[in-house]
């Protein structure tokens, strides 16, 4: 897979893409996007058919080997790799470690492992396994194994431990690369962490530097740990963080930030060239029955708040589509009523209908992004969708997804609801 | 339905779909219902909607109802508030609900019930009931009303509930008081029964049925209509419908079988996926739900086109001979579908 820059504005934001794919040479991904959230290798609530609905076209999909690990007989038995054995065969994968955003227990790192928290507990993974397991999955995209998951707050030792690990893990991962020639199909991306310590965060770029010919890309973690206070930082801090990251770097190299961030730091980031999003954001939202709705038109300015709350007793009689003009399936077909009367009875369609919403919305902020970058008006747009943020109620914002089926607490039973079923969990191990 | 969009439904060519009375009128309630131009337009369906009238309910529902003859008094599970649903409230909820064909309200008592005088109390209270019905309906000429032959397993009951309706105008007839759990044996006999006496030139509709084995044999009564939850609802515990019975997919054995559910099965689900995948997602994921009851649903619907196909062709009996050995591999046939089918002149023969 090669990165191209096609064009980089008087800030650093910039236009790319994504091709020479080994399973389709023909696609092309266009930068700054995003990558769509999966569990088990799909989207989340959607199937192949209704995601082909909602995008006809090839997207970049973000998978987790903590809520994946589970397909590795089946993909091993298969031989052809995740997206092919997931029923997403022309689909391009970008594989890392776990999701930022699940909240798990802290700690119980070992001697060269690393805890894995899936749906059956947890499962020690060394970097070794790591890469044999993306050895058979054949992602087009390997980050490498890391010690990420770190909010800014956290203390310093933690932090200085999390690059020690993290350095070790990329070359423990280039090396199993370097050896095998199935791997070297996929690219590989290092992983910076520690960015809120300055000379440490140097240390692990030039660590990942060393290796520049052998990746294509970095990918900025560290951020956050998925709590609600560690999406509570504000934009200014991680203004100064994206720049100062981003400047070290040098501009060819893919740049990627994990996180569910919302499109306010999206833009920031942007700003400061980083190309490629996770794409949980939109799932979080859908998953609290909130709906995204943007404006787009930099020229007006509109009082609506950017997210719906669709859960709210006065869309009861709101025959209205969620966002007008949006041209995605639920907002031509159906209206905030519905939507929020399946919510109310906790009908499944809700996510489905709310997701299709979500996903074509969050993409067409993408989109956007795009054509003002080529239009050298980002600037304008950055600040257009910033202040939209600015005045929306924060809890609407930033409450934690309850509903992540890993989510975990230490030492505290939960219980987890997915579809019709209720499963218990304790320290990450499903007891029932 | 559960997750899946109306388009969805069109592609698996889904012609009419069940709309239930008493939670609708709960939630969202008749004003947002009205307000939206009934359930058609509310939920984005632009083909047929049956709302069933509330009855059922009063089975599933039965610690919290209260049966008199004015009506049904539930006591809601949610916040203990009381509602009675009477013939006439039955019908002006499915009027506001829109649907096409509506179900009068009648009396139910659980298949079970030994109790004679309860039985023929709600059997011709049923009838009484679809009186009023027909009256209080304020929508004759968009709606049909259907009523519902009960008796339970009671050869004179039940015949005197069909003969009753009978003398209705109206545009179909439905078969109620069966698939509550009683046995084959005393089921399939009632279904004849009925069918014998309901006019053979209007739908005959049972309620509640069923499985692959139990759709066939009463197709060869004389069914024309059936509803039932069991696919979708199998689909969300991780089964998948195929002709010898269902594949419970969380098994370990389907974790690393390549093969689609069906090699037959042409639903997006059997095109896309194999057995491995589905193993993996199963009762974890909500696409898991949504797969499968694509492809339960596209069995049910391939099974009734095939049915419909060898009636026209006249090869009805060899079609039911031929699921049926693929049902019973062994020649181990029930007796009741021995039974049920040769008293219409389909004789089994065994392998």
């Amino acid at each position: 897979m090669r990165f191209n820059i096609k064009q980089v504005n008087c800030g650093s934001e910039r236009i790319g893409s994504l091709t020479g794919f080994i399973k389709s040479s023909k696609t092309i991904i266009e930068t700054p996007t995003a990558a769509l959230l999966t569990q088990g290798c799909s989207v989340v609530h959607l199937t192949a058919e209704v995601l082909a609905k909602v995008f006809p076209d090839t997207q970049l999909l973000w998978l987790p080997l903590s809520n994946s690990v589970q397909l590795e007989n089946g993909v091993k038995a298969q031989g052809e790799g995740v997206a092919k054995f997931a029923g997403l065969p022309k689909h391009v994968i970008c594989a890392t470690l776990y999701n930022i955003n699940e909240i798990v227990p802290p700690g119980h790192f070992e001697l060269g492992k690393l805890p894995l928290w899936t749906k059956n507990g947890k499962k020690m993974i060394t970097a070794d396994k790591y890469m044999d397991l993306m050895e058979t999955f054949k992602p087009d995209i390997i980050l490498a194994a890391s010690d990420g998951r770190i909010s800014l707050n956290e203390k310093p030792k933690r932090i200085v431990k999390s690059v020690e690990r993290t350095m070790a893990l990329l070359d423990s991962c280039i090396n199993k690369y370097k050896a095998s020639e199935e791997l070297q199909q996929s690219s590989l991306v290092g992983v910076i962490v520690a960015a809120n310590i300055p000379h440490k965060c140097e240390e692990c770029i030039r660590h990942i530097l060393k290796y520049k010919e052998t990746l294509v890309g970095v990918a900025l973690a560290g951020l956050t740990d998925g709590s609600k206070e560690s999406y509570e930082v504000s934009l200014d801090k991680l203004k100064e963080i994206f720049s100062r990251v981003g400047g070290s770097l040098p501009n060819d190299l893919l740049r990627i930030v994990e996180g569910s961030w919302n499109p306010a730091v999206i833009v920031t980031a942007i700003e400061h060239g980083w190309d490629v999003f996770d794409g949980s954001y939109p799932i979080k939202l859908t998953n609290k029955g909130h709906a995204l709705s943007l404006n787009f038109d930099v020229y007006r300015y509109s009082g609506d708040p950017c997210i719906m709350d669709l859960n709210d007793i006065r869309y009861n009689e709101d025959f209205k589509p969620i966002l007008e003009g949006c041209e995605c399936l639920t907002c031509k077909k159906h209206t905030r009523a519905y939507i929020r009367h399946l919510l109310n009875t906790r009908e499944m369609l809700a996510s489905v209908l709310l997701s299709i919403h979500n996903l074509h919305h969050f993409n067409e902020f993408f989109v956007q992004a795009r054509l003002h970058i080529s239009a050298s008006t980002f600037n304008i747009y950055k600040k257009h969708i910033i202040t939209q943020y600015e005045n929306i109620n924060p809890k609407l914002d930033n409450e934690e997804d309850k509903t992540a089926p890993t989510l975990v607490q230490d030492k505290k039973k939960i219980k987890v609801r997915i579809g019709d079923n209720v499963k218990t969990e304790v320290n990450g191990t499903i007891i029932k | 339905m559960k997750g899946l969009l109306p388009e969805q439904l069109e592609n698996l060519d889904c012609e009419i779909i069940l709309g239930n009375t008493y939670h609708l009128g709960n939630r969202p309630g008749t004003d947002v219902l009205e307000k939206a131009g009934g359930l058609h337009k509310f939920m984005g369906w632009n083909r047929a909607l049956l709302t069933d009238s509330g009855g059922f309910q009063m089975v599933s529902l039965l610690q919290l109802a209260e049966i008199t003859e004015e009506g049904v008094k539930f006591k809601s599970p949610y916040d203990g508030s009381e509602t009675m649903l009477t013939p006439e409230r039955s019908i002006e909820i499915q009027n506001s609900i829109g649907a096409d064909i509506i179900m009068q309200l009648d009396d139910v008592v659980q298949t079970t019930n030994q109790n004679y005088e309860r039985n023929k109390e709600a059997s011709e209270r049923t009838s009484r009931w679809l009186d009023r019905c027909l009256k209080a309906h304020k929508r004759p000429t968009e709606q049909s009303i259907f009523p519902i032959v009960q008796g339970l397993l009671n050869n004179t009951l039940r015949e005197q509930s069909a003969k009753e309706h009978m003398t209705k105008d109206v545009n179909g007839f439905a078969i109620g008081g069966l698939s509550g759990g009683e046995a084959k044996d005393d089921f399939w006999p009632m279904v004849s029964l009925s069918t014998g006496i309901l006019d053979k030139n209007k739908p005959r509709y049972l309620m509640g049925v069923g499985v692959a084995i139990d759709l066939v044999v009463c197709v060869a009564l004389g069914v024309d209509m059936f509803d039932c939850v069991f696919p979708t609802r199998t689909a969300r515990f991780g089964c998948a419908l195929v002709n010898k019975g269902q594949l419970s997919l969380k098994q370990k054995k389907y974790e690393t079988d390549l093969n689609p559910i069906d090699k037959d099965c042409t639903c997006s689900t059997c095109l896309n996926y194999t057995r491995a995948y589905l193993h993996s997602i199963v009762t974890v994921e909500t696409v898991s739900c949504h797969l499968l009851s694509v492809h339960n649903i596209a069995y049910q619907m391939r099974l009734m086109r095939t049915m419909r196909e060898n009636i026209e062709n006249g090869t009805f009996p060899a079609f039911v001979q031929q699921f049926v050995n693929e049902v019973y591999p062994n020649g181990q046939y029930p007796t009741w579908v021995v039974n049920s089918l040769s008293s219409v002149g389909i004789n089994l023969c065994h392998l």
